[in-house]
């Protein structure tokens, strides 16, 4: 089940300070990839929290993010709605399309759901992509950033965006390990573990699927109405089902079901793209073997990696090694 | 309180619950007896609905709960423990229970409060491993428990889901005398309002806990009665001859 360690806490504290850090230090270029990597942490700690924690390995994350574009995107150039609308809608736009597709695809489960979750995504990127109100393949332009010279702020300065997102990164780590402490965010745990005997309990398991989706297509939404602002374009792109494979190999190497390591997986993924296309076209292959090499690891990816050496240090010191208690009782046929 | 009409299952050709009623009164503990195959296990996942009957009725409390899925039955105060250990793995056996108990408590989809911090939740769980005796073993992750130890998490998630009717599929099965004898007090304690459905093999137990005994073979109800009169009976001798020798 989650807790919010010191170990996690600190290492949120860390990442926070170092991504500060480096954004004040940075030109225009490092902090257009530290933006990148506030959002991509918003979804990928989004994706994390169904994945790692729900069991339910989306493959449309991509398109509930493009979601959340489009609603900003459409909202505020076709609608000519302010900033704060739109951002509402991306939102709520990504929670009710997250919800519908948790709704439909809560019975079916691991190959099966993947699948499908796939086909939802496919299917609303494939829409956009044909769809002439939303621009089609060219998707829109002119996307606003929000008016915040009320607080202070002006969000066309980069540093200030940049700092912002990363503001709302932690801001949805918040409330994501808030819900996972939470009845809701333990009976989510308990689902990944036995759906059959949760719902054997009393307990309506799609209902809880769905609910947990449509929290995650919110976070999603809400990274989409960021990347909007972000790049003042959006485009079908943004919905491909790459996006959502992409984002899994973070969460992978960062650490399934731990939080913390899906917004370090998207720090890593995105300076490590960064740096690698520097010297070679073939970053994928790069990447590819990272990823590869992280699995074979033991598949606890980075953090997992950390908190798993932290665990057994702090064990080692607790209790001297000893001989194993032997077992009580001559255990029966199963 | 618990009642069964005419229910009917195959699968396939292999028809392995064959008309079966019965009614289990409130308060009452009821003795489910049966050779291997004969189609128990199958019994209680059609009446908790893990399994659609192909015909027949499920009545709890005399309400009609054939067409409702299995947390809504649940909700009505269903409650069962497995034959095959179905345990939440990678957790402790505190949060094991805790995940049953918030269940029961209205407390398992809470968007704020902690269930496993919660007080009503927390007592619930500690009064369910004080009755299965695994009071010790709270912290512990259920993977690394002893076999007996889940045996009795097994039946004390049943528990903690506070059910009106609790169904409990071989309970004792691969426990060991003295984990028996433990599981015997352990029923002596629960309440007396509680109605319980027991599949059993030790006749011993079967005979001394049950206030009725229902028979299996074949899928069907062949014996209906008081436990005395199941010992008499030539049929139930029958069956179960060579794994039970009769007035032992
Ligand atoms: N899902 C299934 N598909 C096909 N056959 C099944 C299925 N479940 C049970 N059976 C068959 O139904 C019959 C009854 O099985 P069931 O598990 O209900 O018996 P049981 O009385 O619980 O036996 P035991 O004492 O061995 O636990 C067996 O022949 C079994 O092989
Ligand atoms: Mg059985």
């Amino acid at each position: 089940m989650f807790h919010q360690t010191p170990l996690k806490t600190a290492t949120v504290l860390l990442l926070a300070g170092l991504a500060v850090a480096y954004g004040l230090s940075t030109g225009f270029f490092g902090l257009e990839l530290l933006t990148e990597v506030a959002i991509l942490a918003i979804l990928a700690i989004a994706l994390d929290l169904v994945a790692g924690y729900g069991g339910m390995i989306s493959l449309c994350h991509g398109a509930l993010y493009g979601v959340g574009a489009y609603a900003f995107g459409s909202a505020t150039v076709l609608l000519g709605w302010g900033a704060p609308a739109g951002l509402a809608m991306a939102v709520g736009g990504g929670a009710l399309f997250a919800w519908a597709i948790g709704a439909v695809t809560a019975r079916t489960h691991g190959i099966f759901f993947i699948m499908a979750t796939l086909a939802f995504g496919q299917m609303a990127y494939a829409y956009l992509f044909e769809s002439p109100v939303f621009g089609g393949n060219d998707g829109l332009p002119g996307v606003p950033r929000l008016d915040a010279s009320a607080l202070g702020l002006d969000l066309n300065d980069s540093l200030t965006f940049a700092l912002t997102c990363l503001a709302l990164a932690l801001l949805a780590y918040a409330v994501s390990a808030a819900l996972l402490r939470s009845g809701f965010g333990r009976t989510l745990v308990g689902i990944r573990a036995n759906e059959a005997r949760m719902r054997v309990l009393g307990l309506p398991v799609w209902r809880h699927k769905a609910a947990a989706f449509g929290v995650s297509g919110a976070l999603a939404g809400l990274a989409g109405a960021l990347a909007a602002q972000h790049t003042m374009y959006i485009s079908p792109g943004l919905l491909h089902w790459t996006v959502s494979g992409e984002l899994l190999i973070m969460v992978i190497l960062g650490g399934l079901g731990t939080l913390v390591g899906a917004a370090l997986g998207a720090g890593v993924l995105v300076f490590l793209k960064h740096e690698v296309s520097r010297f070679t076209d073939h970053w994928h292959l790069v990447v590819g073997l990272v990823l590869i090499a992280a699995v074979l690891a033991g598949g606890r990816g980075l953090y997992g990696q950390l908190e798993h050496l932290w665990e057994r240090r702090r064990a080692a010191r607790r209790a001297p090694p000893e001989t194993p208690a032997p077992d009580e009782e001559t255990t029966g046929h199963a | 309180m618990l009642e069964a009409r005419d229910l009917r299952k195959s699968f396939g050709a292999l028809t392995v619950t064959n008309r079966v009623s019965l009614e289990v009164a409130r308060g009452e503990r009821r003795v489910l007896l049966g050779p291997n195959g004969a189609g128990k296990t199958t019994l209680f996942n059609l009446l908790v609905g893990e399994l659609r009957a192909d015909g027949g009725q499920i009545l709890i409390d005399g309400r009609d709960v054939t067409g409702l899925s299995v947390d809504a039955r649940a909700r009505l105060g269903l409650a069962r423990s497995y034959q095959k250990n179905n345990l939440f793995g990678g957790l402790t056996v505190r949060e094991n229970l805790s995940l049953a108990a918030a269940c029961a408590q209205g407390r398992a989809r809470t968007p704020w409060a902690d269930s496993l911090s919660d007080r009503g939740v927390a007592e619930a769980v500690d009064e369910v491993a004080q009755r299965v005796g695994l009071t010790e073993l709270l912290e512990v992750p259920v993977d690394t428990v002893p076999y007996g130890a889940r045996r009795r998490l097994e039946v004390g998630l049943a528990l903690a889901a506070r059910p009106r009717v609790l169904l409990m599929d071989e309970p004792t099965s691969g426990i060991g005398p003295g984990g028996i004898h433990a599981f015997h007090a352990l029923l002596r304690g629960l309440p007396a309002e509680l109605t319980i459905v027991i599949v059993e093999h030790d006749m011993d137990l079967a005979f001394e806990v049950a206030d009725r005994v229902t028979v299996l073979n074949y899928g069907e109800v062949v014996f209906d009665g008081p436990p005395r009169e199941a010992r008499d009976s030539a049929l139930v001798r029958e069956i179960y001859l060579g794994t039970w020798d009769g007035d032992a």
